[in-house]
C-alpha cells in the first residue's frame, strides 16, 4: 500500500513534457489521475489456474485413468470385461519375474547414481572448475552433447561402440591391444546400461555442482590457503562441504529419473537378454505394450508410483531436505 | 493491399479445392508393415483403386477412390497387429489391414475383421481359385473366413553348398542332402554336426543364423520335435513341455557348440543377412522371399541370379526331422487382407481387396517379392512359371503347416522366443527355460493354455 501511494504521488508530480515517456519530446503527455483504490483480496486460484489445469490434464488425469485401468482386465483390444484385484494378486503372488526385476532395478539405480550421477558428476564439476574457464566451458559443452542429442542417435552410437564383431569401436580398441573381443550386450548387459545412462546422467550433476562451486566465496579458499591448507585440503574442507546440499537434491531427483526412464535401455539392449537388463519401468512397458496386457501394466505402474513416493519421502527424511529448502539465515545483498 | 488480395485469393482457392475434394473423393485407409522388398501390398490396392476410378469415370461418375496408405515402421507384424488393435479400439481402425494370419482370431472375435464368407461366395471369379489350404489360415474360431490371403510363402533352411565343397564333401553328398532330409535319414542333430564341421574347418564364421526377433521360422524346429501348438479337441493353445524342452535343447546345443552365435537374437537383420550373403554363415533359416536379397544387389557380394547358378551355390531343405525316420517340417505364414466391418466404405474396401487379389495383381507382388502364389491360375502364369525360385518353392507348399489362428498365439510365441533367447545366450539351460516359459504362460494366459508334460502317451 505504501508503494502504490508513493507511485501515485510521484507520477502526479512528473512534468508533462518529460522526455522518454512518449518517445517524442514535444508531445503532450496526459496523465490520468487514478483515484486511490482499496486493495482487493487476492484470488490465488486465478493465478494458480493455469498450473492446476496443466497438473490436472497431464498428471492427475493420467494417474486417475491408470488407477482405474489397474483394476481391469484390459488386454490387446482395450476392452474391459470387469473390475477386480486380479492384477495386484498377480503382482504379489504369481509374478516370478518381479523379485529379479526389483533387484536389477536396485543395482541399476544405485550404481548409476553413486558411480556416475554423483561421483563422476562431482568430479567433472571440480575438474572443469579447476581448469581455465573457456576450456572448462568447452568440456562441459561437449559432455552435454548426448543429453542434447535424440535418444535414438545416442543409442545407435552405443550399439556401434559395443558391436560384438570386429567392427565395433570397443572391439577395435581391444583388438589393437591384443585382448579378446567383448560382447557387452550379451555378457554384461546390466553393467552396460549403467554406463550408458551414467555418462548422460553425470552431466546433470556436473552443471549444478559447477554452479555451486562458483557460488563459494573465493575468500574462503584464500583464507584456507593463507592458513597453509593444501589444494586437497581446500577441496575437502571448503569445496566439498558446500556441495552437500545440491548433492542431496541431485540424488533425490536422479533416483526418480532413473526409476522412471528406460529409453536408452529399450533402444540398446531391449531389456534383454530375456529380462537381464530390464529395470522396473521397462518391465511395465514390456508387459503392457509387448503383450497388450494394459491392465497388468497399469497395476505395475501404480506400484512404481508407490515406490517413487516412498523412496522420496525416505530421502527427504534421511537427508534432511527440509533444511535445503529453508529460508537463508543470512541475507547476502 | 496486394498482400491482402493474395491472401484472400489463396484462402478461397484452398476452400474451393477442399469443398471439391470433399464432394468427390472417398478415402480408403490401408495399414501394412513397411517392407521395401514388397511394395505391392500397397500398390496393388492402389492399382485396384485406379481401375475402379477409370470405371467411375467411364460411367460419368465424379466419385474417386483415394488410397491413404500407412506403411508402419514398427519392428514386426506382431507389433503392427497390436497397434492396429489399439487403433480399432479407439475407433481409428483402417478400412483395410494387412495382418499375419494367426491374428485373425483376435480381430474376428473383437469385430474388427469382416466375415468374408458371403463375399467369397459372391465372387467366384476371384476367390474360386485360391489355394484351399490358404483359406484354412484365414478362419476364425467359429470356422468362418475373416480375411483374404494377400500372399503365401514357405520357410526353409538355406545352406551354402560352396562351404560343403570347401570342407571336402563330394557332390553326391551335397546333391543327396535334400533327399536324405525328406527321407528322415538326416536329422536336426546331423545338421548341427555338419554346421560345426563347416565352422571348425574354417569355411564359415557362423554355422547357423536365424531371425533376431519374434517370428515364425524357428517354430519349424519346434514342430519337428513334435510340438503341436493347439489342442485339436479343445481348440486351446497347449504347451507340451517335453517336446518343447527338446527343441530348446537343440538350440542350446547349437550355441554351446559354437554353431549359432550367442548374440544371434541381438544382431540386426542387416548384420544377419550380410553374414549369409557375404558367406560368413553356413545355414540361415527364413522364407523363400529371402531370395529377393540373396539374388539381388542390395547387399554386397553378387550371387548368381539364374536358377542353375543359384542352386549350384545354395540349397534349400525343410527343418529336418528331430529323430531318424521322422518327418521334416515346412511352415507357411500367409498374410491376409482384412476389411473393417464398421467402415463407412466397407463394401468398397472389400471390392478393392477382391480386385487386388486377382491373379494379375497378386502375381506382381509374388514375382517382385518372391512370395508363392495364392491361386492355381498364378502358378500357370508365365511370369510366375518362369521364376525359378517361386516354381521351386511352390512344390514345398503341399505339406506346409501353419501356426494356429488363436487369439493368444502372438503372446505365446513371444514367450517362446524369450525362452529361445535365454538358452542361446546361455542365461538358462533348456530345463530352466521350459520352466520359465511355463511360468510366463501361466502368468499371462492362465487357463487359456493347457500345459502338459508330453504329448506322447
Amino acid at each position: 500500500m505504501m508503494s502504490s501511494s508513493w507511485t501515485a504521488s510521484k507520477a502526479d508530480t512528473l512534468p508533462c513534457d518529460a522526455p522518454g515517456l512518449s518517445g517524442r519530446p514535444n508531445s503532450r503527455v496526459i496523465f490520468m489521475h487514478t483515484a486511490y483504490r482499496r486493495p482487493r483480496p487476492t484470488r490465488p486460484i486465478l493465478f494458480l489456474a493455469p498450473a492446476i489445469a496443466v497438473l490436472a490434464v497431464f498428471f492427475l488425469g493420467p494417474i486417475l485413468v491408470n488407477t482405474v485401468i489397474a483394476f481391469t482386465d484390459m488386454g490387446a483390444t482395450l476392452q474391459i470385461d470387469g473390475f477386480s484385484l486380479g492384477n495386484f494378486q498377480r503382482i504379489v503372488q504369481r509374478d516370478m519375474r518381479l523379485p529379479g526385476i526389483l533387484l536389477t532395478t536396485l543395482v541399476y539405480v544405485a550404481s548409476t547414481l553413486l558411480l556416475f550421477n554423483v561421483t563422476l558428476g562431482a568430479s567433472l564439476a571440480v575438474a572443469t572448475s579447476a581448469v581455465p574457464e573457456r576450456l572448462g566451458n568447452l568440456f562441459r559443452g561437449l559432455w552435454l552433447l548426448p543429453r542434447m542429442s535424440p535418444a535414438v542417435l545416442y543409442g545407435i552410437l552405443w550399439i556401434w561402440i559395443v558391436d560384438p564383431t570386429g567392427a565395433g569401436l570397443l572391439n577395435q580398441v581391444t583388438g589393437a591391444l591384443g585382448l579378446p573381443q567383448m560382447n557387452l550386450r550379451n555378457d554384461h548387459p546390466l553393467m552396460l546400461i549403467v554406463v550408458i545412462n551414467g555418462v548422460v546422467g553425470a552431466s546433470f550433476a556436473m552443471i549444478i555442482l559447477t554452479s555451486a562451486i562458483r557460488s563459494i566465496p573465493a575468500h574462503l579458499a584464500d583464507a584456507a590457503r593463507v592458513d597453509g591448507a593444501s589444494e586437497w585440503s581446500v577441496l575437502r574442507h571448503v569445496t566439498l562441504p558446500a556441495l552437500w546440499a545440491p548433492v542431496r537434491f541431485i540424488t533425490m531427483y536422479q533416483v526418480l529419473s532413473l526409476l522412471t526412464t528406460y529409453e536408452y535401455i529399450l533402444i540398446i539392449t531391449g531389456g534383454g537378454p530375456v529380462y537381464d537388463s530390464t529395470p522396473y519401468a521397462l518391465y511395465i512397458y514390456r508387459r503392457a505394450f509387448e503383450n497388450g496386457a494394459y491392465g497388468y501394466g497399469a497395476a505395475l505402474a501404480l506400484g512404481l508410483m508407490v515406490i517413487g513416493v516412498v523412496i522420496t519421502l525416505l530421502q527427504w527424511r534421511l537427508t534432511n531436505m527440509r533444511d535445503t529448502f529453508a529460508a537463508p539465515k543470512i541475507e547476502v545483498l | 493491399m496486394i498482400l491482402l488480395r493474395s491472401f484472400c485469393l489463396t484462402v478461397s482457392t484452398i476452400a474451393m479445392t477442399a469443398a471439391a475434394a470433399h464432394a468427390e473423393d472417398i478415402t480408403i485407409k490401408l495399414w501394412t508393415l513397411a517392407d521395401r522388398s514388397a511394395p505391392a501390398r500397397v500398390t496393388n490396392i492402389e492399382a485396384a483403386a485406379d481401375l475402379m476410378n477409370h470405371q467411375f469415370e467411364a460411367a460419368g461418375s465424379d466419385t474417386r477412390v483415394v488410397i491413404d496408405a500407412n506403411a508402419s515402421t514398427v519392428q514386426g507384424w506382431d507389433d503392427l497387429a497390436l497397434d492396429t488393435l489399439k487403433a480399432f479400439a479407439v475407433g481409428m481402425g483402417p478400412d483395410i489391414s494387412v495382418l499375419p494370419h494367426e491374428w485373425i482370431g483376435q480381430f474376428a472375435d473383437a469385430g474388427y475383421a469382416m466375415n468374408m464368407d458371403a463375399e467369397i461366395a459372391a465372387k467366384p471369379w476371384v476367390y474360386g481359385d485360391i489355394l484351399p489350404n490358404l483359406w484354412e489360415a484365414a478362419k476364425g474360431s467359429d470356422g468362418s473366413i475373416y480375411g483374404v490371403p494377400q500372399d503365401a510363402e514357405i520357410r526353409m533352411f538355406f545352406y551354402n553348398k560352396d562351404m560343403l565343397r570347401e570342407i571336402g564333401k563330394d557332390e553326391a553328398f551335397i546333391d543327396g542332402l535334400p533327399a536324405a532330409v525328406e527321407a528322415g535319414d538326416f536329422t536336426l542333430d546331423d545338421l548341427t554336426a555338419l554346421a560345426k564341421e563347416v565352422v571348425d574347418d574354417g569355411a564359415a564364421e557362423y554355422g547357423m543364423l536365424h531371425r533376431p526377433n519374434v517370428g515364425i521360422d524357428y517354430l519349424m524346429v519346434f514342430q519337428s520335435f513334435g510340438v503341436e501348438f493347439m489342442d485339436p479337441d479343445t481348440g486351446k493353445l497347449q504347451l507340451p513341455k517335453q517336446e518343447m524342452r527338446d527343441a530348446l535343447a537343440w538350440y542350446q546345443n547349437a550355441a554351446d557348440q559354437g554353431v549359432t552365435p550367442r548374440d544371434n537374437t541381438q544382431m540386426s537383420w542387416d548384420t544377419i543377412k550380410s553374414n549369409f550373403k557375404q558367406e560368413n554363415a553356413f545355414l540361415f533359416h527364413q522364407g523363400v522371399w529371402a531370395v529377393a536379397w540373396q539374388a539381388g544387389d542390395d547387399i554386397a557380394n553378387s550371387w548368381p541370379t539364374d536358377g542353375d547358378g543359384y542352386f549350384d551355390k545354395i540349397g534349400w531343405i525343410p527343418a529336418p526331422a528331430a529323430h531318424k525316420g521322422g518327418a521334416p517340417v515346412n511352415l507357411s505364414h500367409p498374410l491376409l487382407y482384412t476389411v473393417n466391418p464398421e467402415s463407412d466404405h466397407a463394401e468398397l474396401a472389400a471390392e478393392l481387396v477382391a480386385l487386388a487379389t486377382l491373379p494379375y495383381f497378386n502375381n506382381q507382388h509374388a514375382v517382385s517379392s518372391y512370395h508363392t502364389a495364392i491361386s492355381h491360375a498364378q502358378e500357370a502364369m508365365p511370369a510366375y512359371r518362369d521364376n525359378w525360385a517361386l516354381s521351386a518353392a511352390s512344390k514345398l507348399m503341399d505339406r506346409a503347416k501353419f501356426v494356429p489362428n488363436h487369439t493368444e498365439f502372438g503372446s505365446y510365441n513371444r514367450i517362446l522366443f524369450n525362452g529361445l533367447q535365454a538358452v542361446e545366450t546361455g542365461a538358462m539351460t533348456a530345463d530352466e527355460a521350459i520352466e520359465f516359459i511355463a511360468d510366463e504362460i501361466d502368468l499371462q494366459m492362465g487357463d487359456d493354455v493347457i500345459i502338459v508334460d508330453s504329448l506322447e502317451g
